[in-house]
């Protein structure tokens, strides 16, 4: 997002405070991207659409209190659709569900031939159930929401050093164990 | 096993999927309902403090009521005495 685009959202974001309709804009920007955010963490339509729509009443709710730390407003979605995802798995004490487009991690795994082993993948998912689910968020929002590590650190409310220091290990450990080229943009 | 499960979905995720959830007039609605329950319970707990301390102040003046009557009797009891 250019720093045009960002001033521009600040201003209909400024006009929301106001005027509720105002915040319309900024909903049909923002939605398929907060859906599927939150698709991708419950793979359920059904819940992810009314996640979607409580993450927007309470960004109405609470947008007096809104300020601007220099990411687009989309970060600030982003961290109350995390909440409400948190929220709905702690009170079904479910256990936390990633769906991960196929697409997707053949991005992030880079391999020497052109042909894909299925085996390879399975394998790269099976380690992927098994690192510790904050890793797997940093993860996420990294290569399959391309965020930056501070808006990162923003919407999982941790540092920047430690959003960094996650997605390093998991990588690591990921071209350690699987012998793999994985694309590593830092 | 952690506390999470990562599934595979072979498909991507469109827009045209998302359509059918898309409804700002809907949420618009529930904010306002909010706001306006948020008021009430606001309007409530503030004629709830009120009343508080009115109780507060009503069971005050009783027991001042109370104490001053009680050293009343007290003196009164002591004059008789003494006379």
């Amino acid at each position: 997002m250019s720093e045009a685009e960002i001033r521009k959202e600040q201003e209909t974001i400024e006009r929301a405070k106001k005027d509720p309709k105002a915040f319309g804009e900024i909903y049909e920007f923002y939605f398929d991207r907060i859906y599927n955010y939150l698709h991708r963490q419950t793979d359920d339509e059904e819940l992810a659409g009314d996640l979607c729509s409580q993450t927007f009443v309470n960004a109405l709710n609470h947008l007096g209190k809104y300020e601007f730390r220099g990411f687009p407003f989309s970060a600030w979605l982003y961290k109350i659709a995390g909440n409400e995802v948190n929220k709905h798995y702690r009170k079904n004490k479910g256990k936390k569900v990633f769906s991960i487009e196929e697409l997707k991690v053949k991005e992030l795994v880079e391999q020497s031939s052109d042909e894909w082993d299925e085996e390879l993948i399975t394998q790269v998912i099976n380690y992927m159930n098994e690192l510790p689910t904050d890793m797997v968020q940093v993860l996420e929002l990294r290569f399959f929401e391309d965020k930056d590590f501070k808006e990162i650190a923003f919407i999982l409310d941790m540092t920047e050093s430690g959003a960094k220091m996650r997605t390093y290990r998991a990588l690591d450990k990921l071209r350690s164990q699987f012998n793999i080229k994985v694309k590593y943009d830092g | 096993m952690g506390k999470h499960e990562i599934r595979m979905r072979r498909q991507r995720l469109t827009a045209r999927g998302t359509e059918r959830f898309r409804n700002y007039d809907a949420v618009l609605k529930q904010h306002e309902q909010e706001k306006k329950m948020k008021k009430i319970v606001r309007v409530f707990t503030f004629f709830l403090l009120i009343v508080v301390v009115v109780v507060l102040i009503l069971l005050l003046q009783r027991w001042e009521k109370g104490r001053d009557k009680k050293s009343e009797d007290r003196s009164q009891k002591i004059e008789v005495g003494e006379s």
